[in-house]
């Protein structure tokens, strides 16, 4: 995008009133969109997304600015505003920039470029029909989304970094109505993978007629009964709950500030021993994969817990700097528009070896949260929520009927505490992770898990 | 900025109409970390938002690249896109209404005072913060101004302009007990010119919430009389003005369809949209070009109107409302500004004295996930305080609480007096619920 000695007189400019590191992110992202509702292609869109970032740290104090004008003279000024937040001696100059070879892992088979329009549409008006398994689906949205993001890094320690995300989407919603009222159910399958991730690696009519299943039967669900009760946390987006309740506070953005119940606490037990969990952003094709992280880094698998004692934190280089800790190719962001910082990539707790029935059967009254919505934490107190799709009561060893409306509420450190069992079938699930540094996509996952306690929240009395 | 060459481009390939909308937005943000500077970030920004008619569909695009290509590149895309939409409906660019309301709620002042001046403040607070009380151990403040231009031009000559301005504190603390129980606490303060900003009201607020909260714990699960804040009002009441979109309704996704003139709450919920106010938020136009207008939703708890975007106004054979604003996808839906719930005559501390033995919920988390739009259902991580005697009480933290948000809207007993325009650009109050499902032990 531009030029290594574009990018040296830009970084030189930043480095003159005694910034010890700066960094441009140059990036051009397309996009194309296909939404199909209830059968009927409503909208194609494409977009480009188009700028660049500029970093200047000292210490512990960081200065960031974007533009859209990538021009000679853009870049300049934006880098001769930044640097008046200094009013040091210069320390440094630019190093030399070589380009640091970079190695693609995640290269789509079938690219979305090569396909037509038409034959994407045609293919999700077949996964869309799948849905259509009984007359109560009044409404099914069957989205496409592909982007291509090309990054182009320059720092003054003289790196310039080069790479390319290719993802892809799905979104399947199906809506299911009777005369008692509405339900919804949704998947979003995606990959750092081409259409062969849909057309060979799924069976995406298979997951939509799924989709649709969960919508009519949560129509004849009741309201779920409220208590502390154990839970069998199912497998996929179950995983949600290490993301929220554990992931958020592992991260160096909060860690470093003392911000984090989980800040301090290396090498002691934070979960119960049958607890594994890692961060892996070296999975091939993975949605929340990467060559390098946002700031040119390594992506690498980072074992976060083993057998219940905390291993490592996820580190971006700034946060790390205040904590002292290296960082752990764990910076991420959006987009230019965004700062980057330690985010997650692929989050998930490693399988155990129960199986999915001595869990049911070992619970006398319970749920069986088999699919978890969204949630949310704090990261200063650890308090979590979040929401199940759909759900099911266990009575007596069995699941028996469905219930509709539970959340379950509590603590990152008490919950890991009381996992007690921890399943063979472990599964990964893709999801869109709001913080700091915008949206970006990851993995959550986890086999099916069973917690002692925990508190279940609905509108169906207590039991 | 010279945007002829699009319509002219746009000639050329045999688009029939298109529309374009342009934003603008330039903005300066930093946060305090112990008393220093941690991020600072300035921002210059550029988007051009397209949609065009080809063969009488729509097709979109968006680009933040502005040069000499974008012109073709626009044009192209939306020709390519728009010969695969299937939309049984034939598109509709907006001519123009006969009339627009425009309040200059612009205020350039906030960018003399130098940026120094913003951080002496932001220090300010933190220091007093930390001076308020011992047991608040870490502060976090934030600031952000930004200022947004948008403009939105198409082939019938329309050519309408608005230009906004806002600048946030953001003011948090954490707060530790003898029990190391951590409790967060913050606050949203905002405006577009900086002398209205109140330090010593926003420190107290923060402290006040942070310390009251110390020593919650989750209360007996059953029904309570319950006063939800103003905050958790409007976030709930945001939920259910997805179901008065036309558009929710024509997609089968609304509980309220062919509930216009019926009682679909109770009748002290009066609810307005009041894009006309003049606050920051202030829109004369949506982003359509159709103008907009202040209007009642529910009178009395009576719904009286849905809200429309041109598309589903057509397909209902009524006016467009000036509720379609677009994604980022360049598509409208149907959505709305200023949404303002009236107030009713008892303060707070009234209704807490009507309730007597109750909960006061003050915050809800979880909302993206534990809230189905659709269906009404909800169950909420929350947290706030018991009535006691008719006054605000124990802190209570880690409660659920469930409903139905439809059923929850009939429910409502009183409305507050304690209207403020809150960060989401909802005008609110607190309301008074006979029922509330709350579990916690």
């Amino acid at each position: 995008m531009i030029s290594k000695n574009l990018a040296q007189l830009v970084l030189n400019e930043c480095l003159s009133t005694g910034a010890e590191f700066a960094e441009i992110f140059l990036e051009e992202t397309e996009e194309e969109k296909i939404s199909l509702d209830s059968s009927i292609v409503e909208t194609v869109s494409s977009s480009l997304n188009y700028g660049a970032g500029i970093r200047l740290i000292s210490g512990l104090q960081s200065v960031y600015g974007h533009t859209n004008n990538i021009s000679k003279k853009g870049l300049l000024d934006l880098a001769s505003m930044l640097k008046q937040s200094f009013a040091k001696e210069r320390i440094r100059y630019c190093s030399p920039i070589a380009k640091v070879r970079v190695i693609a892992k995640h290269k789509p088979e079938i690219s979305y470029q090569e396909i037509s329009k038409e034959e994407k549409i045609k293919f999700c008006k077949k996964i869309e029909k799948s849905m259509h398994i009984d007359k109560r689906i009044v409404r099914t949205v069957v989205g496409l989304l592909d982007t291509t993001q090309k990054v182009q890094i320059f720092n003054s320690e003289g790196k310039e970094i080069c790479d390319t995300r290719v993802r892809g989407r799905m979104s399947l919603l199906a809506v299911a109505k009777d005369e008692k009222g509405i339900e919804t159910s949704f998947q979003g399958p995606g990959a750092q993978k081409g259409m062969e991730f849909f057309y060979k690696e799924n069976d995406m009519e298979e997951i939509a007629r799924g989709v649709a299943e969960s919508a009519l039967t949560m129509l004849n669900a009741k309201e779920c009964p409220s208590g502390k009760m154990p839970v069998v946390i199912g497998n996929g987006f179950g995983g949600v709950i290490f993301h929220e309740a554990c992931g958020h506070s592992l991260e160096a953005s909060s860690v470093s500030k003392n911000l984090s119940v989980f800040a301090n606490k290396l090498g002691e037990q934070i979960a119960s021993p049958c607890v594994n969990a890692v961060d892996d952003g070296t999975i091939k094709g993975g949605w929340g994969s990467g060559n390098v992280d946002d700031e040119g880094y390594p992506c690498q698998r980072n074992v976060l817990i083993k057998n219940g004692i905390l291993t490592s934190y996820m580190v971006d280089s700034f946060n790390g700097k205040r904590m002292s800790a290296k960082q752990t190719g764990s910076s991420r962001r959006e987009s230019y528009r965004y700062e980057p910082t330690s985010r997650m990539t692929n989050t998930f707790i490693l399988p155990g070896k129960n199986t999915f029935d001595e869990m049911i059967s070992s619970i006398k009254y319970g749920l069986y949260a088999k699919s978890m919505g969204g949630g949310s934490v704090n990261p200063a107190t650890g308090e979590f929520n979040f929401a199940c799709n759909e759900a099911y009561m266990i009575e007596d060893g069995k699941i028996t009927y469905p219930v509709k409306g539970a959340t379950l509420i509590g603590s990152g450190k008490d919950i890991l505490m009381k996992i007690d069992m921890i399943g063979n079938d472990l599964k990964r699930a893709q999801g869109m992770c709001g913080a700091s540094s915008g949206s970006i996509p990851v993995d959550v996952g986890q086999p099916t898990l069973r917690v002692s306690e925990i508190t279940v929240g609905g509108s169906g009395g207590k039991n | 900025m010279k945007y002829d060459i699009y319509f002219q481009e746009a000639k050329k390939i045999g688009l029939e109409a298109l529309e374009l909308a342009s934003t603008s937005a330039s903005s300066l943000s930093f946060s305090l970390f112990h008393g220093e500077i941690e991020n600072y970030t300035v921002a210059k920004s550029f988007s051009l938002t397209a949609r065009g008619i080809y063969h009488g569909k729509f097709g979109y695009a968006v680009s933040e690249k502005n040069d000499n290509t974008t012109p073709k590149y626009i044009v192209e895309q939306i020709k390519e896109n728009a010969l695969v939409n299937e939309t049984k409906e034939s598109a509709e660019i907006f001519k123009g209404s006969q009339k627009y309301t425009n309040k200059n709620v612009y205020d350039s002042s906030y960018l003399k005072i130098p940026v120094e001046h913003k951080i002496a403040l932001a220090k300010e607070m933190e220091k007093a913060l930390r001076e308020a009380d011992k047991r608040i151990y870490e502060v976090e403040i934030s600031y952000s101004e930004e200022e947004e231009e948008i403009r939105l031009m198409n082939s019938y000559g329309l050519n309408l302009k608005s230009k906004t301005n806002i600048l946030y504190y953001y003011v948090s603390a954490v707060a530790t007990d003898e029990n190391e129980e951590t409790k967060t606490g913050y606050k949203i303060s905002f405006s577009n010119n900086f002398e209205t900003f109140n330090p010593k009201a926003i420190v107290n607020e923060v402290v006040e919430k942070t310390i009251s909260q110390l020593n919650g714990k989750p209360c007996k699960s059953k029904k309570y009389k319950a006063i939800l804040d103003k905050s958790v009002t409007a976030s709930l009441l945001n939920f259910f003005l997805q179901s008065v979109s036309s558009e929710a309704i024509h997609k089968n996704s609304s509980m309220l369809a062919g509930k216009l003139n019926t009682l679909v709450a109770s009748k002290k919920i009066t609810l307005e949209e009041r894009p006309l106010s003049k606050n920051m938020f202030f829109r004369g136009f949506d982003d359509e070009g159709v103008a907009t207008f202040n209007k009642k939703i529910i009178d009395k708890g009576v719904l009286k109107t849905y809200l429309y975007d041109l598309k589903n106004a057509r397909m209902d054979k009524v006016e467009p409302t000036g509720n379609g604003y677009k994604g980022s996808d360049g598509k409208a839906h149907v959505s709305y500004v200023n949404p303002y719930l009236k107030p009713g005559k008892n303060s707070l501390e009234q209704l807490f004295e009507m309730v007597n033995e109750g909960i006061y919920i003050t915050t809800v988390q979880g909302l993206h996930a534990g809230i189905n739009a659709q269906s009404g259902n909800f169950s909420l991580q929350a947290a706030g305080y018991l009535i006691e005697n008719g006054k605000r009480g124990q802190a209570v933290t880690l409660i659920t609480i469930a409903g139905n948000l439809f059923e929850m809207l009939k429910d409502v007993k009183e409305v507050g007096s304690d209207s403020e325009l809150l960060s989401n650009g909802f005008t609110c109050s607190s309301i008074y619920l006979k029922n509330l499902a709350v579990s916690g032990n």
